[in-house]
Parts: structure tokens; sequence; C-alpha cells
């Protein structure tokens, strides 16, 4: 290994791979952003005018333009390491030299997509701290390679931060533990019980930002589109259940492709100082989790998902910038309860994970919903369309009982737990969500009230972390005030890193 | 003895409670301040709305249409110089061993304690209207987002200053102490 460490303390380019990986991700760049234009040229091009071909031209011209430019842009990326920071030098008309110390790199990860895996190469992703662009991309290396630059920098990176520790406990990081593999019947329940409510969604956005992209007026074309199926449309019931029946046999199939795509053999380990997870189909992604930096693991279920048993884990990092706070957080579909309990154990100190006094909050706070999701709409809803529908105004009792049923629901499974290390939420609708953050962790306590809880000696406490924040509403004032001392106090007097 | 949490290592009740630590008031200058510069906004508002009365055609310049408009704005400022002036009382912070404590708001009250520990940098800032009454803003950075962030707004040049370095100084020792 000390063989291909000392080949990176000179400037050295990348894998030859790394040429066509660029020359795509050009290409789909100036794809993505010219694509109307392209279109219009492959529809306009049968009218055979010279403005499509003066389109043609400048096609062709910008596919010229990518060659050339990830090309050059090979050979003018070179990285090294020197003394105890990595260096990249790139840049074709702007040269850019980024010198990064070992110790601002927070992670290293590696991704690959479909051409990396052909050629065995990954692309490397250098996460730093602080700086708002945070992220350095190697476009190819060698498998091999990347794994021992990865090992030898964060061996580097631990003996800086903490030069007392022997190099023993630097040394065992190899060993891995597999506590979670996802195989292909559990990848299929995950994919059947995901929220397709929600690819509806994102088919619809979809659907009206490509139809906004190609012409200016899409109500209009849609109404063009419809009018000539006024017959059928008159059938009224038939066609609405119908497109239903079509959609949502859409939206199953997007939200199973893209879990099968995305999660395709996943594998979650526990190695020396935290977690390894690898998944992806396509693009196949590496990501390496520090055990100090997780500030909330939170698993939830859904309706669907209950039936299997099974929970989405999420492992939430702390993280500089607010943009990266979503991409800091690591998603793990199809963890059994089992599972979800090793990664807490691996992550948290163990001995205080246990299942501690439920704590109830205020019942006014499930009054207090219900007044205004439920009651407020009702009234207001049904004492309007009374004017026009008169007594059918009724239906809108069934808003008012569905939304107690949830609230009631919901306040049933609303209560939290505290020991000496964490704080524990749970809470849920239709389904579960558990959250557990570590007490020491929190870096602001807030008690909050609004004019109505100061009246009723209540109060609302939010605790926020490196990643987020965590919130217990409705408990009475004197539970947050023993809450914020003890919190402030585990806090003051807790010399751990905390992220 | 606190029923509730009888699992903890220790009594919260025995703890030093947030709720009597010695609270200061800001400067009573930050109060003009908070008045000049919502009324700059109103002002603003007001003329605005009279513009888009006065040279819009389609609207028809009626003494209703004007009261309408300039009175449930000149409302709004009312209410917001009432709530503004009820509320400066409440905004008070409190420095203890280990963590900064500020409170504000009248009708959504919150107080927000920030540990010395957890405070990355602290910078002193001072809009143009701080600037007519020397008086300066203390901004609290803890990391990640913007969320846990603190403002202590309405102090004065040597508070200010001392109360930057106060933090600055006990966030290097409490992080460092192991």
């Amino acid at each position: 290994m000390e063989v291909t460490i000392d080949q990176y303390t000179s400037p050295q380019r990348q894998s030859r791979v790394a040429i066509g990986i660029i020359l795509i991700k050009f290409l789909r760049m100036t794809i993505r952003s010219f694509w109307p234009i392209l279109l219009s040229f492959f529809i306009g091009g049968r009218n055979n005018d010279s403005f499509g071909t003066i389109i043609g031209y400048i096609a062709l011209g910008f596919a010229a333009f990518n060659l050339i430019g990830s090309v050059l842009t090979y050979f003018r990326f070179y990285f090294h390491i020197e003394d105890g920071a990595f260096i990249i030098d790139k840049g074709i008309l702007k040269r850019t030299k980024t010198n990064i110390p070992f110790e601002r790199i927070q992670t290293i990860n590696f991704k690959q997509n479909i051409l990396h895996q052909i050629f065995g190469v990954v692309s490397l992703e250098i996460d730093t701290a602080g700086a708002k662009k945070s992220e350095l991309t190697i476009d190819a290396l060698k498998k091999e390679d990347a794994e021992a630059l990865r090992s030898f920098i964060l061996k580097e990176k631990a003996q800086i931060e903490s030069p007392e520790t022997s190099s023993e406990s630097v040394d065992i990081e190899e060993n891995e533990e597999v506590i979670l593999h996802l195989s292909v019947p559990d990848l299929f329940k995950v994919g059947i019980s995901q929220n397709h409510l929600k690819s509806m969604g994102i088919l619809f956005a979809f659907v009206f930002s490509t139809l906004n992209e190609v012409t200016e007026d899409v109500p209009e074309l849609i109404a063009e589109e419809l009018s000539g199926y006024d017959q059928i449309m008159n059938t009224g019931w038939v066609m609405f259940l119908a497109s239903v029946i079509i959609v949502g046999i859409i939206s199953f199939m997007y939200s199973l492709t893209t879990t099968v795509l995305g999660n395709y053999d996943l594998k979650l380990s526990i190695k020396q100082g935290g977690l390894k997870l690898v998944k992806g189909l396509l693009n196949r992604e590496e990501i390496s989790v520090n055990k100090k930096k997780v500030q909330v693991v939170s698993w939830s279920d859904n309706p669907i998902r209950m039936m299997f048993k099974m929970f989405t884990l999420q492992i939430e990092q702390a993280s500089s910038a607010e943009a990266d706070q979503l991409k800091s957080k690591i998603k793990v579909p199809g963890s059994y309860q089992t599972q979800v309990d090793s990664v807490v154990k691996a992550v948290f100190p163990e001995e205080f994970y246990r299942p501690e006094t439920k704590h109830r909050v205020s019942k006014l706070l499930k009054y207090r919903l219900f007044f205004f999701i439920g009651l407020i709409p009702t009234v207001i809803g049904g004492g309007i369309s009374y004017y026009y529908i008169e007594w059918q105004a009724l239906y809108f009792l069934i808003w008012g009982l569905f939304i107690w049923l949830s609230i009631s629901a919901y306040y049933r499974k609303r209560t939290y737990e505290v020991n000496d290390e964490f704080l524990k939420n749970n809470r849920g609708t239709f389904g579960h969500i558990y959250e557990l953050t570590q007490l020491y962790k929190v870096q602001s306590v807030q008690i909050k009230q609004s004019w109505y809880q100061r009246r009723k000696r209540i109060a609302t406490m939010v605790l926020s972390n490196a990643a987020g924040s965590v919130k217990v509403p409705f408990i009475s004032i004197e539970e947050a005030e023993a809450l914020e001392s003890f919190i402030l106090y585990r806090v003051e007097n807790d010399r751990r890193e905390w992220m | 003895m606190n029923e509730t949490f009888q699992n903890l290592s220790v009594n919260p009740d025995e703890l030093p409670s947030v709720k009597t630590a010695d609270f200061n008031h800001i400067e009573k200058g930050y109060l003009k301040v908070s008045l000049i510069s919502s009324g700059v906004f109103f002002l603003i508002l007001l003329i605005g709305a009279f513009c888009l009365i006065f040279f819009n055609d389609d609207i028809e310049g009626t003494t209703m249409v004007y009261s309408i408009t300039l009175g449930s704005i000149a409302l709004l400022w009312l209410l917001n110089i009432i709530v503004t002036i009820k509320a400066f009382p409440k905004k008070q912070y409190a420095i203890r061993e280990r963590d900064i404590i500020y409170t504000k708001g009248l009708l959504w009250w919150e107080r927000t304690s920030i540990p010395f520990n957890r405070i990355q940098h602290a910078e002193l800032k001072q809009g143009p209207v701080d600037r007519m009454f020397k008086l300066h803003s203390l901004k609290i950075f803890t990391a990640g987002g913007q969320s846990s962030d603190l403002v202590i707004p309405g102090l004065n040049e040597e508070t200010a200053s001392r109360l930057k370095e106060f933090v600055l100084g006990k966030t290097a020792m409490d992080g460092s102490d192991n």
C-alpha cells in the first residue's frame, strides 16, 4: 500500500476513463439546459426552414465544444497530497488551485454510475466543513486507488486530530460487519410499500414542467386535448375511475422502479468509527457516516410497511450549510426492528438505549389541533356551501369526523421518553415515527409559549442540534423547565465531541 | 421532588433553574430603534398605497377608498406600535456560568438558551438606525443551519463588546478544558 500512496505525492491525472465520463457529464448538462431548442429542431426539421438548420449547426457546435472541453478538462486536472493536505489544480481558462487540509475533510464518498461500473472506476466526493461550496469531485479513479487514497487520508486525519491515540485503534478500521443487506424480496416489499401519493406528485410536477418548457399555454393545451373527448367525458364516473386507476398504476410502477434502482443490493455495515452504506444499480453510491457526527436517528413506517414489519431508517448528520442538510440525511428503507436496534447501538452508547417511561403531552394539543384543522374548516366550508347545495353541505361533517379520528390516532401515539443520554420522540398519524437524539449534542434549548399556552400553563420545547431540531409540544411548563435545566446541565458537563 | 422524571441521575429541581437567572433588560433606546424601523416601513406602505390610488385611473379616488385603505394600514401601524411597546420589556438576556439566555415575545413568548461550549462564533452588528442611537446587536452562531442562531439586539457599545469578548473567551475555554 505504501507504493500507491507514494505515487500521490506528485501531481496526478485521473484515470483515462475520466475523459469519457466527463464528456457524458458535459453532454447531459448541455442537453438539460438546451433540450427545448433541440426538440424544436427535431420537430421543426420537417419544415426544412433555414432557422432549423442554423439551430442544427449550433447544436453541432455545442457537441464539438463539449468534446474539446472534456478532453481539456481531463488534461488540466491534477491532484496530489502535500504536507497533510489534498491539493487539486484544475481549470482551462480560469485556473484554480484548491488546498484542503486533511483535518477539514469530513467524509469521502464514492459514487458510480453505469459507466463507472463498466470500467471499474469510482468518482470521489470530498466533503469539507465550513465553506459554502463544501464539495470537491474527482470524476474517475481506479477503485483500488480510490480506496487506498481514502484510507490514507482518513488515517492521517485521525493522527492529526488526536496524536495521542496510538495507531492500533486506527488500524483495525478494515473490520466491517454487515448488519443489513437488502435481499430482492425485501427490495420489492420496500417498493410496494413506498408512499405512492408522493410519486404521483412528483410525476405531476414533472409532466407539467415539461409541458411548460414546450408550450407557453398549458391550460389551453389541456383544454384542446380534452375537447376531443367530450363524448367520453360525459360518461363521468367511468372516465374518472379509469384515470384514477391509470395514474395509480403509473405512480406505483414509478415508485417501485426508483426504489429498486436506487436501493438495489443495499448494504449497511458497521466499521470503526461509524457506518458505511453502499447501494444502487445504475448509480452505485458509497456513503460513510462518522459516528460522532450523527445527531438524530429516526425510523418510521406506514400502514403497508407495518404489515411487513419494516421501517425506513434515517440517519441525520451534522452539516455546515443549510443546503447540505438534505444531503446529509441517509435513508435506509426496509430495515427490521433488530437492524434498527443494531444501528442505534453502533452509533450511540448502547447501555442507555432502552425503553423508558412514556410521558404524554397535554390533551389540549388534541383539542387545539382539531379546532384549527377540523372544526374551523368544517364550519366555514359547510356554512358557505349551505347557500349553494343546502343540506348536502352536511358532507363536510365527514371532514370533521376524519380529522377527529386522525388527530385522536396522532395524540394516542404522541409521547416522549427521556433518560440521561437520550430524548426519544414517538409520534405518527397513520404510521409511526420514532426520533432518537443524544442530549449532549443539543446546541440550543428553546421554550416557546403562545398566548393561549401561557394561559393554560403549558409550553413547547425545541431542541436544536447541528442537523436540525427535535420538538416536544404541549407539555406542562414545569416539565419543560425541568427538561430545560437538565438538558443544559447535560450539555455543559459533557466533554465528548459533538460533531 | 420532581415526580415526572425519576429515571434521571440528577433531579432537575436541584439544578439551577434558568427562570431564576439574573436577567438584564436591553437598552431603552432600542425601543425607539424598533419604532423607527417599523415606522419607516409603514410610511412607505402608506405612500405606496396613496400613489397607487392617486395615479391609477381604474380606481376612483373617493374619500371612501382613501379612508378604507389608508385607515387599515394606519390601524395596523397603531397595533404594531402597541405590541412593540408592550413586548419590549420581554426582551431580556442573562449570562450564567456556562450559557447565555435570551427571552422575547409578547403573544409568542420564547426563551432560548445556548451553552458556551456549543457556540461556534460571535459577532457584533449595527444597522443604520442602530447607529443613530449607538446600539449594537450581538449575533451568536452555532453549527448547522440558522435554526439555532441567536441575536441579542439593543446593547450599548461597551456592554456589547464586553459580552462578545466574554462569550468568545468562554467558548474557547469550555470547548477545550477536558
